[in-house]
């Protein structure tokens, strides 16, 4: 009887104790959660895009409280750069990271080998080639293909020849893009041709790609193109070729110079996709994938806007078109 | 001995008792901090939030003032000379580096005059957000519009704020001035105020439009909502809606209104929370050692009781065979520990004091007993031994007197309870030799003894007042010839002795008062007393049994244990 009232007082004690630590160890863990280091690598650094999703995701990072780097290639071809940059970032013990491959295959070794040691990845704008993603974020490139598809088929037009200036063939979104834009294109009867020609994604070459491409088949007088190097290439080769009136052109994201360009004339209608809510969403996503909580799905859709120079000044279009 | 009968233990109930106020006291004033804080928490809350805004609408207000005042500057250059205001103007652009453009247009909204600074004005002008088409400022007044791109300048579009004025020109004709202001200014201002970890301000017009919001991107892309609907229709003042604290002030001098939101369970209930952790993990560690102390000095306060109960229990149960250890504790417990060991160690010392007094006291009866010679038969057999001597039968008379001195010798036996079964015999023998001259010959009597009993110890005088009882109560009163047979044997490691006469016998109830009832002075030592004299010598097993039949005569059995004669004697 004695030693069994002596175990009933030891558990009453250890239980308290117990539920003391217990209590205490919990209390700590909510209190100190130490930042999340979350590093999002980007295909290239300086363009008006990468600015607006790295906007997105410092206004994530400070909600969430979460560290973040900023990162990406130099040029939007450099896929050996940022496999550098994911390895790095995974020995610096980074939690999630968040993705935009230059190369759908290139980098899915990379990717494959930063999952393995534990890391999270999610992508953004552009895909890779690998089954470890946890949530891709970003256009809908197949839709705004159509949608630029729809944007070149507006118009008096009664037959289109329509020249292609995609950038780099081993590109994801490009290449969704520009079937989502053939889709669209080929249920109009009007189109007669379509030229394509891959270009490397900077300014010059697109410039000189377009420029050659117009040449040689001066019929042309649709162009579109899909993304924000090689639309102000196309841009330039218009203006330089002086066919702003007799070309329709149909480009890819917006910066100060495309806007420009979009009130001038040489482009006649801009995909606005929404990068600032693709930085926004990764980090968000990346935070999620943290904590443990929040959603689950593997898929979402940011949204995309085709701006022309008739709504260009309407407030809705200002708020995508200029950054604050 | 099961506990449970007297219900709960004193250190259970201690322990309880202990715990049970602790934990009271402890969750009550849990109770009121927790209230009080949560109050005092909000309200801080509510300043906090009160006063970002505040910080807020007056650095907006200021950065308007500033720009008044910068009007008011443009329309001092503009009274001036054209080179001299163009100079002027172009001055004013190079040194506040937010104004970004100053427009002026005639009563029908043609521009007049543009001054960029750096910047190109575009050729050809697509849309102009500057010049208000409508809402137009009256005389003297200023009018500022909503935040818009800048349309009028080559490859630039920052967000810009316009201020419209109706001035005098050089000419005389009234001017629409406006100046574009950067924007990004006072974003920066309403960027930088925090209200706790997630809170934030944000401009809205007196329509409920968002002007400038630090996440306005989020709530374009439809990525987060803002109620503004709702805000709208609020006053100036703060409101606590479902755990959101709505801070709102409206400026004065532009019909801004600066909105504050912060998230009470992130300013108040996660500090509550926080504080409520701390606090429940203080009050298990202090409930444990509570626990942990009521425990212990319950022990020390219970368990020396039960030990005290238990040894109280244990004297209680074998008085006699006990052995009392001491009970450690406080001075109290001591105390009375002490008390009862005294107490225990005196009963002890009385009882066995009793014990021993009463063994004496019947030592002593039965040695005065002894002592004491039965005159009757002391006188009948000194007449039978004249009556001997007057009829000269010389011989029988020795014989006599020779059996009378040995009754006697072997009565005292110095002084020695334990005699040899022998020496008991011959005393036995000799009465009867004596008995049997004085009832002539009424009856007969034999001894069976074995041989090997003889040299064992017994207790003296234990046949003689049997056989006495067999002549008086059985033999003295018959008409035949009476019969007394003794018989002395070994069964087992005691040794039997019967006594059988063939007498008138005994009822049952005649028997136990002859074993209970006190000698008269008649029988000597009597029956009562060998039995009990054997009992106290040997034990309860030990002593005499009686069978009588009525007319058939009576058997006795003596047992007594087999002592040898070089065996102490007991006692």
């Amino acid at each position: 009887m004695k030693s069994g009232k002596k175990a009933v007082f030891l558990f009453f004690f250890i239980a308290l104790l117990a539920s003391g630590l217990c209590l205490g160890t919990c209390s700590r863990g909510t209190e100190a959660p130490g930042k999340s280091y979350v590093a999002l690598i980007t295909k290239s650094m300086d363009s008006a895009f990468w600015q607006s999703v790295y906007a997105g995701a410092g206004a994530a990072a400070t909600e969430y409280n979460l560290e973040i780097t900023l990162e990406g290639p130099a040029s939007e071809e450099d896929y050996e750069t940022q496999n550098m940059l994911i390895d790095r970032a995974v020995e610096d013990g980074a939690k999630v990271i968040i993705f935009s491959a230059v190369d759908y295959n290139a980098n899915s070794e990379a990717i494959n080998r930063a999952a393995k040691s534990g890391v999270k990845i999610v992508v953004i704008d552009s895909d890779v080639n690998s089954s470890q993603v946890s949530c891709r974020i970003g256009t809908d490139n197949h839709a705004a293909g159509r949608m630029a598809g729809r944007a070149v088929l507006d118009t008096e037009e009664e037959e289109l020849y329509i020249g292609i200036v995609n950038h780099d063939v081993n590109s994801a979104n490009g290449q969704q893009r520009e079937e989502g834009f053939r889709e669209a294109a080929l249920e109009d009867e009007r189109v007669k041709a379509m030229y394509t020609i891959n270009v490397p994604s900077t300014t010059e070459d697109a410039r000189e790609g377009a420029a050659n491409l117009l040449k040689e088949h001066p019929e042309i007088n649709a162009v579109v193109t899909f993304n924000e190097w090689t639309s102000l290439g196309v841009g330039w080769a218009i203006r330089d070729m002086e066919l702003a009136d007799s070309t329709r052109v149909v480009a890819f994201d917006s910066n100060v110079v495309s806007v420009g360009m979009l009130e001038t004339g040489e482009v006649d209608a801009l995909i606005v996709q929404n990068p600032y809510a693709m930085g926004y969403l990764g980090v968000e996503r990346a935070n999620s994938l943290i904590t443990g909580s929040g959603q689950e799905e593997s898929r979402i859709d940011t949204a995309t806007t085709c701006v022309t120079r008739e709504n260009m000044f309407e407030p809705e279009c200002q708020r995508i078109l200029f950054a604050f | 001995m099961d506990k449970k009968q007297y219900g709960l233990s004193l250190s259970a109930i201690l322990n309880l008792f202990v715990v049970g106020i602790v934990l009271a006291a402890l969750l009550g004033g849990l109770w009121v901090f927790v209230s009080v804080f949560r109050h005092s928490v909000e309200q801080s809350a509510l300043t906090s939030s009160e006063q970002a805004v505040v910080q807020a609408s007056n650095a907006v207000r200021n950065y308007t003032v500033d720009m008044e005042g910068v009007m008011g500057t443009i329309e001092e250059f503009y009274g001036q000379e054209t080179p001299e205001r163009d100079r002027s103007l172009a001055t004013l652009l190079r040194v506040r580096r937010d104004v970004v453009a100053i427009t002026s247009y005639d009563e029908e909204g043609r521009m007049q005059d543009a001054w960029t600074g750096t910047y190109r004005l575009k050729k050809k002008i697509l849309k102009n957000l500057s010049f208000p088409e409508t809402d137009r400022p009256g005389p003297g007044t200023i009018g500022i519009s909503e935040p818009h791109a800048e349309t009028l300048l080559e490859n630039y579009y920052p967000w810009v704020v316009s201020i419209t004025k109706e001035l005098e020109a050089p000419d005389g004709g009234k001017h629409m001035v406006v100046m574009d202001i950067r924007f990004s200014q006072i974003a920066g201002y309403v960027d930088g105020v925090g209200i706790g970890q997630h809170g934030y301000c944000f401009i809205m017009d007196g329509e409920g439009n968002v002007i400038y919001h630090p996440q306005q991107q989020l709530i374009y892309s439809g990525l987060k909502p803002e109620q503004t609907d709702i805000l709208a229709g609020m006053g100036d003042g703060s409101v606590i809606r479902s755990d959101v604290i709505y801070t709102i002030r409206t400026l004065d001098n532009c019909g801004w209104r600066i909105v504050g939101i912060s998230h009470i369970d992130e300013l108040v209930t996660g500090r509550v929370r926080a504080t409520m952790q701390i606090l429940l993990v203080l009050i298990c560690f202090v409930l444990a050692t509570v626990f942990m102390g009521s425990y212990i000095l319950s022990r020390t306060i219970s368990r020396p009781i039960q030990g005290l109960v238990k040894a109280m229990q244990d004297f209680e149960a074998n008085a006699k065979g006990f052995n009392y250890q001491p009970v450690h504790g406080s001075s109290e417990i001591r105390a009375l520990s002490d008390s009862f060991g005294h107490m225990v160690v005196r009963l002890q010392d009385l009882m066995e004091k009793v014990r021993s007094e009463e063994i004496t006291l019947r030592k002593t009866e039965l040695k005065a007993l002894q002592a004491q010679i039965n005159p009757h038969f002391l006188y009948n057999t000194l007449d039978a031994i004249s009556w001997l001597c007057e009829e000269e039968r010389s011989r029988d008379a020795v014989e006599m007197v020779n059996a009378l001195a040995r009754l006697f010798r072997i009565s005292i036996s110095k002084g020695h309870e334990l005699i040899p079964i022998e020496k008991e015999v011959q005393h036995a023998k000799s009465y009867l030799m004596i008995q049997n001259f004085r009832y002539k010959n009424q009856f007969t009597y034999s001894f069976d003894i074995e041989e090997a009993v003889l040299p064992c110890l017994c207790n003296k005088i234990t046949l003689q007042p049997i056989i006495e009882n067999a002549i008086y109560h059985g033999i003295n009163r018959m008409v035949d010839e009476g019969r007394i047979d003794i018989r002395i044997f070994q069964e087992g490691e005691d040794i039997i002795f019967t006594v059988t006469d063939n007498g008138v016998g005994m009822s049952r109830e005649q028997c136990s008062s002859i074993l209970n009832s006190e000698p008269d002075s008649q029988n000597g030592i009597g029956i009562k007393n060998v039995n009990e004299r054997i009992k106290i010598y040997f034990g309860d097993r030990y002593g005499l049994t009686i069978e009588s039949e009525p007319d058939e005569g009576t058997s006795v059995e003596i047992r007594m244990p087999r002592i040898e004669e070089d065996g102490n004697e007991v006692r």
